[in-house]
């Protein structure tokens, strides 16, 4: 990497944990540029401002939460074993950086409706992953936003924990979260199955 | 409607006049409320200011002061009015029916077409909420916490409704939520009462599975 892009880098990882410890509102760019040791030129050298900085911090977080999960389910494995572990992977993640799971699940919806925007298009990356999950659905006529319907349930019970400060617990709740992305393409008794699978092991 | 809940706010007669101070300060409460909910929709909470609100709402800047801490204060106040409006309109429509099913499809109707009439409460309520800080994000939660119940009666409904997870409801109404955003920041709020069949489909669906769910949505009761 060149020195330029490690410096960006530099900037880009110090605005995520600044925001994730004192949320996008009160960040401000003195901040930024002490937590990442470098100098108000160099910030405005890579970005227009505050609000420039974060979205390009919240590109390179959700880039390295979906190469993770990519990696972490390679296709071997049938459609509700990767679900389980592409989840059981982001949940990992948030839990390890509670930092980073805030900025990418509550503070982006604090940087204005570009930005609400690109969780959007976040979250549909993830809802193509769930697609092929049409194959194992007993009736293969579900509805066609089956995939965000899915994700809008994960991503509220985990905004719902971020926000009260509880990232550390979200392994806990990975049960549940499997059963909300499971359920509405295999129905509540095969997912209260596959939910206790996962609570006891 | 206004977020104040009449369509066009009583105004005290302009001049002197003897109105009790309190009667003046409550309807001038009501125009800031407003003029809030104005603002917000056309540049969003950031970018509004106190003097676009006194301006709008036809105050001068020390009343806004009398009557509010700042611009977060008015905006959670605008925030819980916008709030009590949906869910008595949801409320009403979902207890006018009996069986479950039938239940959340009238609720769902009722707020699909109150945020496709009200393009600023969807906004409002959903987008710039966020914006607001924790605050009002910590009130968006306890306003979907206000619906909870609602979703939790398919409990009684659902076949084996005992073992399901304790946060089925949150479930179903992160699943509706996720519609309508996604609906509200494509700029598609006109179209969100067609999303009927989607939503009842995610309310339905973790209580009682994609099959029953689909039926249900196929063929209403009535």
């Amino acid at each position: 990497m060149s020195n330029t892009e490690t410096r960006r880098q530099a900037i880009l990882e110090a605005m995520v944990r600044v925001v994730g410890h004192k949320g996008y509102k009160a960040t401000s760019v003195a901040d930024v540029i002490e937590e990442a040791d470098t100098s108000r030129t160099t910030f405005y050298k890579y970005f227009d401002d505050k609000h420039d900085c974060f979205l390009a911090a919240y590109d390179m977080v959700v880039e390295k939460v979906v190469d993770e999960v990519v990696a972490s389910c390679d296709g071997e494995q049938d459609w509700v074993e990767r679900v389980r572990i592409g989840l059981t992977k982001i949940v990992d993640l948030f839990a390890l950086d509670p930092a980073l799971a805030r900025t990418a699940i509550v503070e982006v919806s604090a940087a204005g409706a570009d930005a609400r925007q690109r969780h959007w298009d976040a979250i549909s990356k993830f809802t193509g992953f769930l697609e092929s999950g049409r194959q194992v659905a007993a009736d293969p006529e579900l509805p066609d936003n089956i995939a965000l319907m899915a994700a809008g349930a994960v991503s509220g019970l985990i905004f719902d924990e971020l926000l009260t400060g509880r990232a550390e617990r979200l392994p806990e709740l990975l049960p549940e979260l499997l059963f909300a992305l499971l359920v509405p393409y295999i129905g509540p008794g095969a997912a209260t199955e596959e939910m206790r699978r996962a609570a006891a092991g | 409607m206004s977020p104040a809940g009449g369509k066009e706010p009583w105004r005290p007669p302009r001049g002197r006049h003897r109105l009790p101070p309190e009667v003046v300060a409550r309807s001038q409460r009501d125009r800031l409320l407003e003029a809030m909910a104005r603002v917000v929709t056309e540049k969003g909470y950031t970018a509004a200011t106190i003097s676009d609100l006194t301006r709008e709402a036809g105050v001068s800047r020390t009343t806004f002061y009398e009557l509010f801490e700042d611009k977060e204060a008015c905006f959670l106040a605008t925030y819980d009015n916008t709030v009590d409006v949906l869910v008595q309109r949801v409320l009403a429509a979902y207890e006018a029916e009996e069986r479950w099913p039938d239940r959340a499809r009238a609720g769902l109707t009722a707020l699909l077409e109150l945020l496709a009439e009200e393009p600023m409460l969807a906004r409002l309520a959903l987008i710039d909420v966020g914006a607001a800080g924790p605050a009002a994000q910590r009130r968006y939660r306890s306003a979907v916490q206000r619906l909870t119940p609602l979703f939790d009666e398919g409990r009684d409904f659902a076949p084996d409704g005992r073992s399901l997870p304790p946060n089925t409801s949150r479930m179903a109404i992160g699943g509706v939520t996720g519609l309508i955003s996604d609906a509200v920041l494509e700029g598609n709020v006109d179209g969100l009462p067609g999303l009927l069949s989607d939503a009842l489909f995610a309310t339905l669906v973790p209580y009682i599975g994609p099959d029953a769910a689909a039926r249900e949505v196929g063929e209403p009761t009535r």
